[in-house]
């Protein structure tokens, strides 16, 4: 205790009064970790609000059931309720249904409906009606089976909606618009948790009629007899219909939650980027004072300091730099996290699960994970100029002059291990995932950077020493001795280098990765997006595609549009191993004349008629990728009622949602199996000419007067134009990622220099006395700058394209599932990258400007 | 170069002159109506306690600080009332500079030191070095032109400084405390360099010392005390 006390009053002594002493300096740092740190636990604790939504909202819909009875791709038919009611193994039971839909006439949005019988459901799941309507001594679950078409809103719904226990509200769905008399509220917990509160519930019979599905329902929860042994649960999946499957009711949530944090771990990575260019700002400033107080240093050991008590003080150094940017974090984080949280469950809801975070979920752990890193992260950088410190001799107390700085010689020291991390990446990259996280690949990524800093000081010297004697022809004698500077500096100028060098090599992978991908969207979209309306039933969005369109429509349909070529479709929400999946049967002759595929594996001339006839499937890159399975492979699949083998026959391009998707024939599939039926159909108009738009209108406009109420319509060109729109959305958090470690590698290059200028005012000073303007030493530190900002963005360059091609091929690949056609965007790399030396070169204007801030007469002065 | 003239032109002259230095609240004079004039080729030696005033006297002589008030010329330019670039040429053209700590740049060999004065005045490059080089031999310093300062010795270091400010033909050298981080023998050989080259070139030589190893080679030695001036009657 009385060690600690001692060392505090030292720490304050020593270090605090120095780092108070140059506020400015400290300041910039300290908002240099503070804009990292705050960009990383925003990120953290956005994606957690959504996947903590999730969870919450999946448990309170699984309730308490301990298996889950589905129908894969379908419906499970009631006729499997009496096998269960009867079973011994079998406690309880309750058959479940949800969905989506909407209210009508109104800009509400969508909200989910759980249709169940009250009476069988009240073993599984807690919910609890307002008061008032106890008060009245009526029965209202009662009242929910008795009177068709009531429901029960959530508090929060019936607030939005303005309505209140006996008013009425109008639904819309795959049917129509129905009108319901609304029974109560529910008191918030248990169910009425479920989607961030916005649920309603309704009697199974009443969710049947509504929706059609007369005889089906999604699933049936069930819950065993204690003692139930695994032989009487195999016995009863067998007493079942053999296309039934039973299922933990945690299934859905794993797959989903796995892709959430996939996600989650890849903002984060990309967030941390910043935190790591923040410890490159530390560790210049430890640094430079380590070494620029190296007599005070040798003055402490003189007077009886250990060594180790020299390494922990700079250590402490780092750590109250980490621990004050932090603080300031604190608030910056609350105005990232406002935006973030909506831009990134958006981004959840249209990739990967449908999320609804209500609140922020505050959890202590990302917050205590956020303050470790960031403490981590600066200790880490203070750690190399503590050593540094330790090894101060006492006798240097004693000795006079200047120390030349320890330049090259470290410089190329450093060559051989940079080389050996940047080698490192090639067998990283081709290394597996692990548990589905590309560690190797985040592992090369770290190592690049690493490598390419550590290259920094002897490319920084190389350069000085390559440019200094032509420049002093050119450019005059500043260059020449911001050059000479240079070639025999040590490794603290590099810092900034490696500062820039990452933030570089970041915008340079993220723009050629985005774009690859956005060009590889552009061509999926434009082949496989084909078409110009695109027909499904109502809601049939948000409902994945579930409910066909009814018979009559279908058939309406077909004579509606005689001037238009129609390609039906149905999907089927599947899985294999546990790995969701869509199946897409589709009129594949049809759409092929119109439409195609980005093909990736396969010769498309020989398999194009094969697939035409149904001889096989085409996977998409992601479900290969995710499942193994590849040309030449056969996909087995339980489909409703069918058993269907398909072979593989090629592989191609899908961005439409991070599951895998399967295409197939509609017309094979409904000759070997059964009739599918139609979940949506897309029009392409034979006649192309310029008034397709006019055409779409007119067709979209008669479909919309005949069964407009039971109908979702969109153009095509609206619907790729929404695509498009949804991933540049998805990639504006990227970009702002980016952008903060842009600004805080500028940050690290006013600290630099402004301390190089602090550290050298003798230098200087002796410029000036021996016959340099001001103009000429301004010039000197503009030159450092400048030199610095070459190699940081040439190496940032080379650095970003090996970058680009790990987040393309690994990264990507390992986390998603998939990978683009690379595409360089040469013109944003080249209009981007010079305004990012200018603002780089910006950033030394401080220190420019703080050159001679004492008259040179100060040299006379001896300390 | 500068025409220094006609004997009884003197190269230094001031009247008055003070600088008065404020720090936070109180302010400290740093010299005081100092009334001084110097003939051209004279060898000064300025003597006085630590603190009296005779770093200042030199930073104004120098053109790296301006006097509070009192006039001051030296070689003809007016240094009370002048802009900043109208002292940077007079820096480069009419004074060189030898410091107590030598003050070399550590990132430039002995040659590039030697040599930067010459390029910061954007003199022609191979004249300069010519006469860099062949100030080094003078000096002794021939094997020692491609080494960086932290690998001389403090003799060394020093004389390199001496080729540095005699690069550009200076008709004033000032030096303060040049032996003060030197040993004796050093000493000697500094200070009898500097003799040597205010006989050899006639250059005007004031050295601010409070070491005794000059006073027998000097023309007139000055005491200063308190920022007062006080002139010593001299032997030679
Ligand atoms: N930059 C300065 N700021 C404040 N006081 C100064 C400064 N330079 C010199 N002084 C003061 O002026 C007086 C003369 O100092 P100086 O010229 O350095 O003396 P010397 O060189 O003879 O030791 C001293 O009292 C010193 O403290
Ligand atoms: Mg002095």
């Amino acid at each position: 205790m009385r060690r600690l006390n001692f060392f505090v009053r030292v720490f304050v002594w020593f270090s605090v009064r120095n780092l108070t002493r140059h506020p400015g300096r400290a300041l910039i740092v300290v908002l240099g970790i503070a804009l990292g740190a705050a960009v990383f636990t925003s990120v953290r604790i956005s994606v957690h609000a959504s996947l903590d939504a999730f969870n919450r909202s999946m448990a309170h819909v699984a309730g308490a059931a301990e298996q889950v009875a589905v129908q894969p791709g379908g419906y499970v038919s009631e006729t499997a309720i009496p096998i269960l009611a009867h079973h011994p193994a079998v406690s309880r039971f309750s058959p479940v249904l949800t969905t989506y839909v909407r209210p009508a006439r109104s800009p509400a949005d969508a909200f989910f409906l759980i249709g169940i019988d009250p009476i069988l459901d009240r073993a599984f799941r807690q919910w609890q009606l307002d008061q008032g309507y106890g008060a009245r001594g009526q029965i209202p679950w009662a009242d929910l089976i008795a009177e068709p078409y009531t429901l029960i809103l959530s508090q929060p719904l019936a607030a939005e909606l303005g309505v209140a226990a006996g008013g009425r509200v109008e639904l819309d769905h795959n049917r129509g618009t129905h009108a319901f008399r609304v029974l109560a509220t529910l008191n918030p917990g248990g169910l009425a948790l479920v989607e961030g509160g916005r649920v309603a519930i309704t009697d199974i019979a009443t969710y049947q009629e509504f929706t059609g599905l007369l005889g089906g329902v999604d699933r049936i929860d069930l819950i065993f007899r204690p003692n139930t042994t695994a032989q009487q649960i195999d016995h009863l999946a067998s007493a079942l219909p053999e296309s039934l499957e039973m299922n933990p009711p945690s299934a859905a949530r794993d797959s989903g939650n796995a892709m959430i944090r996939a996600y989650q771990l890849n903002l984060s990575v990309l967030s941390f980027i910043s935190l790591f260019v923040g410890m490159f700002l530390v560790y210049s400033l430890v640094a430079l004072n380590a070494a620029a107080r190296r007599r005070e240093l040798a003055v402490m050991r003189a007077l009886g300091a250990s060594p180790g008590m020299l390494f922990r003080l700079f250590l402490a150094e780092g750590a109250l730099l980490g621990l004050a940017g932090w603080l300031v974090a604190i608030p910056l984080s609350g105005l990232m996290v406002n935006y973030l949280v909506r831009v990134v469950s958006r981004t959840i809801s249209t990739l990967f699960v449908r999320v609804q975070p209500e609140s922020l979920a505050l959890s202590a752990w990302e917050v205590l994970f956020s303050f470790g890193a960031t403490l981590f992260v600066s200790v880490m950088a203070a750690y190399q100029p503590a050593r540094a410190a330790m090894g101060v001799a006492p006798k240097e107390a004693m000795e006079i002059g200047q120390r030349m700085p320890q330049g090259r010689y470290t410089a190329r020291r450093l060559v051989l291990p940079a080389m050996g991390c940047i080698a490192a990446c090639a067998p990283l990259s081709l290394m597996r995932g692990i548990a589905g996280i590309p560690i190797p690949g985040y592992l090369a990524i770290l190592l690049l950077f690493v490598g390419f800093s550590l290259l920094a000081p002897w490319m920084l010297q190389g350069l000085g020493r390559l440019l200094a004697p032509g420049l002093r022809r050119v450019a005059g004698i500043p260059a020449y001795l911001a050059g000479c500077y240079l070639r025999s500096s040590g490794t603290r100028i590099s810092v900034s280098v490696g500062a820039l060098i990452t933030a570089v090599a970041l915008f340079a992978s993220l723009v050629i990765m985005i774009h690859s991908f956005r060009r590889t969207v552009e061509l999926w979209v434009a082949q496989t997006v084909s078409g110009d309306l695109f027909v499904t039933t109502k809601m049939g969005e948000i409902n994945r595609y579930r409910f066909p369109i009814p018979e009559e429509i279908v058939a309406g349909l077909q004579r509606l549009a005689p001037e238009a070529d129609v390609v039906e479709s149905r999907r089927y929400q599947l899985r294999y191993e546990g790995f969701p999946y869509e199946l897409e049967v589709l009129g594949m002759r049809t759409f092929l004349r119109h439409g195609g595929f980005v093909w990736l594996k396969g010769d498309p001339e020989t398999i194009l008629p094969r697939l035409e006839r149904g001889d096989g499937a085409l996977v998409s890159e992601v479900f290969s990728n995710r499942t193994g399975l590849t040309v030449g492979d056969r996909l087995h699949a339980q489909i409703e009622y069918s058993r269907v083998v398909l072979p593989v026959l090629g592989v191609v391009r899908d961005y439409r949602t991070d599951g895998g998707i399967v295409f197939y024939s509609w017309h094979r599939f409904r000759e070997l199996f059964h009739d599918p039926g139609w979940s949506g159909v897309r029009f392409y108009f034979q006649n192309r000419g310029p008034d397709v738009d006019d055409q779409v209108v007119r067709l979209r406009n008669e479909i919309a007067q005949r069964y407009g109420d039971r109908l979702d319509m969109v153009s095509g060109k609206a619907l790729r134009q929404s695509i498009l729109e949804i991933f540049d959305e998805t990639f504006a958090v990227t970009t702002i990622l980016l952008f903060i470690a842009l600004v805080v590698a500028a940050l690290g290059i006013t600290t630099t220099l402004s301390i190089l200028v602090l550290e050298r005012t003798r230098q200087l000073n002796t410029i000036a006395a021996v016959g340099g303007s001001e103009a000429q030493i301004r010039g000197i530190i503009l030159w450092e700058a400048a030199y610095l900002v070459t190699v940081g963005e040439i190496a940032g360059l080379v650095c970003g394209f090996v970058l680009s091609y790990l987040l393309v091929y690994v990264i990507n690949r390992q986390s998603f599932g998939w990978t683009f056609l690379y595409t360089v965007d040469w013109g944003a790399l080249a209009y981007s990258l010079p305004l990012i030396g200018l603002t780089a070169l910006g950033a030394a204007i401080p220190a420019v400007r703080s050159v001679l801030r004492q008259p040179p007469a100060t040299l006379l002065r001896e300390r | 170069m500068m025409e220094t003239g006609a004997r009884r032109d003197p190269l230094i002259l001031t009247r008055n002159l003070t600088r008065i230095y404020t720090v936070g609240g109180s302010s400290v004079a740093g010299i005081n109506a100092v009334d001084l004039v110097i003939a051209p080729a004279e060898l000064v030696v300025l003597k006085g306690n630590s603190g009296s005033g005779k770093s200042t006297l030199l930073s104004l002589l120098a053109g790296l600080d301006r006097p509070t008030s009192g006039d001051l010329l030296v070689a003809g330019h007016d240094l009370g009332n002048r802009r900043a670039t109208d002292l940077t040429d007079f820096r480069r053209n009419v004074v060189g500079m030898v410091f107590q700590s030598f003050n070399l740049l550590p990132t430039l060999t002995v040659l590039e030191n030697v040599l930067l004065p010459a390029l910061l005045a954007a003199r022609p490059a191979e004249p300069a070095r010519r006469k860099a080089e062949e100030l080094l031999d003078w000096l002794g310093l021939k094997s020692r032109r491609e080494h960086f300062p932290a690998q001389l010795s403090g003799g060394e270091m020093q004389r390199t400084a001496i080729a540095r400010a005699l690069i550009n033909d200076p008709a004033l050298i000032l030096a303060d405390e040049p032996t003060g981080n030197l040993d004796s023998r050093n000493g000697r050989l500094v200070m009898d360099l500097l003799a040597e080259l205010n006989r050899r070139s006639g250059c005007t030589v004031l050295i601010a010392t409070h070491s005794d190893l000059a006073d027998a080679l000097a023309t007139r030695r000055l005491f200063l005390s308190d920022g007062a001036l006080r002139e010593d009657a001299c032997d030679a």
